[in-house]
């Protein structure tokens, strides 16, 4: 029925870029929005505070924790379901020659290894002498549409393929006014395109306008141009908290579309 | 998934589809008004604010040789379609 | 209840009939101590 066609841009593991040809901008919203709002990723969502000496109230830990963003594996969990973590961390002992202590989110300690801090390096508190956080937390997972903080998708879009044309030779003494585009432009008339950076022009190729510092007068100098969006392409920007991988959070984007048309299909049928 | 008929002939259904927001409905319509014998379909859906209705009401009209509700089946069958052909373009493509 | 001096920084217990006062000082200015219990936080 549909022949997609995707090429990948730019791909990474939290952070990529690619492009879907003949996709209706209906079916590319929609999976964006189920890319932030319906793709389940675990959170900090109830704390038990044993101690909490530090210069925070218990609820502005809770908030920071919550923002920490936890691996969250495929198929493993369903929405509600809860694991438990803990974190105990004291301010520098008297022998300690530094004046405090840094309570990072590596210092969380799971009791399930699937699901555990992305990154090890986020800053929770620092602690002086004598202060002392010591608490256990359950995350849930649960989806962003619910909060915030259960987001997979943290920078999610896309716009256009844009198509640039030459059109002819700018006049002797008109204005060289900059040019600037942004996003991935698909080169036709890649004979009079001057690289900047990356290989030789051809035609077309897809070039992120970052190669030519977003200014077209520096790929097409001198040159007279005609930007038009390409129909139905779309390059889409995903990148991920962390909690999950790009090819994760798409695909299961896509799947909760398609789980709602099977529900909604099953429930007409009847 | 909850749905409710509001109203229902042979050539017209207009259905309230409980707990769905713009992410499926626009899909979901985008798919209905790419489908044969379908002549119409739209969504209504009221802010959180109005007070009023807040759950999408979906409407679909039907040239005299189609049955709505057998369009509505054939629009979510192309939705399920289209899913599929995109994943299938991603995986090959990652 | 379980205070705690500002003066002095000793633990102190008030019962009904002391008054507020430090029984070890005198001072009238008694900090309280955050509950030992577990606190359950709900995350917003």
């Amino acid at each position: 029925m549909q022949d997609y066609e995707v090429e990948f841009v730019e791909r990474g593991d939290r952070e990529a870029r690619f492009l879907v040809r003949d996709i209706t901008p209906a079916f590319a919203n929609g999976i964006r929005r189920a890319m932030i709002a319906d793709v389940p990723t675990f959170s900090v969502d109830e704390l038990r505070v044993v101690e909490n000496s530090s210069v925070m109230f218990d609820e502005q830990i809770g908030l920071r924790l919550g923002l920490v963003p936890l691996t969250t594996p495929v198929d493993e969990f369903e929405v509600g379901d809860t694991v438990t973590l803990s974190l105990d961390v004291q301010g520098p002992g008297r022998e300690e020659s530094t004046e405090t202590v840094t309570a990072y989110s590596g210092d969380i300690v799971t009791s399930d290894p699937m699901v555990e801090p992305a990154d090890e390096n986020i800053p929770i508190i620092d602690l002086k002498p004598g202060q002392r956080l010591e608490l256990e937390a359950d995350a849930v997972l649960d989806r962003g549409r619910e909060h915030a903080k259960h987001q997979g998708g943290v920078a999610v879009g896309y716009r256009h393929l844009q198509r640039v044309e030459v059109v002819g030779e700018k006049g002797e003494f008109e204005d060289d006014e900059p040019h600037i585009l942004r996003g991935v432009i698909e080169e036709q008339e890649a004979a009079h395109a001057s690289a900047g950076s990356g290989g030789e022009p051809r035609n077309g190729e897809l070039v992120p306008t970052e190669a030519f510092d977003h200014d077209l007068t520096n790929r097409y100098p001198g040159k007279d141009l005609e930007v038009v969006d390409v129909p139905n392409a779309f390059v889409f920007h995903v990148e991920t908290d962390g909690s999950l991988s790009v090819d994760e959070l798409v695909t299961r984007a896509v799947d909760s579309l398609r789980g709602r048309a099977e529900e909604l299909r099953d429930a007409v049928q009847l | 998934m909850e749905l409710r008929v509001i109203e229902k002939e042979a050539t017209m259904v207009s259905i309230e589809i409980a707990g769905e927001d713009h992410t499926f409905m626009n899909v979901l319509k985008g798919a209905l008004l790419e489908t044969e014998g379908v002549t119409a379909a739209t969504y209504d859906m009221n802010p959180e604010q109005s007070g009023g209705q807040t759950d999408p009401v979906l409407t679909i009209k039907t040239d005299e040789h189609t049955d709505a509700l057998d369009a509505l089946e054939a629009g979510t069958e192309r939705v399920i379609q289209k899913s599929d052909d995109f994943e299938a373009a991603f995986e090959a493509a990652a | 209840m379980s205070y705690k001096c500002s003066r002095c920084k000793r633990d102190v217990e008030l019962d009904e009939y002391g008054g507020v006062r430090c029984p070890y000082c005198g001072h009238r200015v008694l900090l309280k101590e955050r509950s030992r219990d577990i606190k359950d936080v709900d995350v917003e």
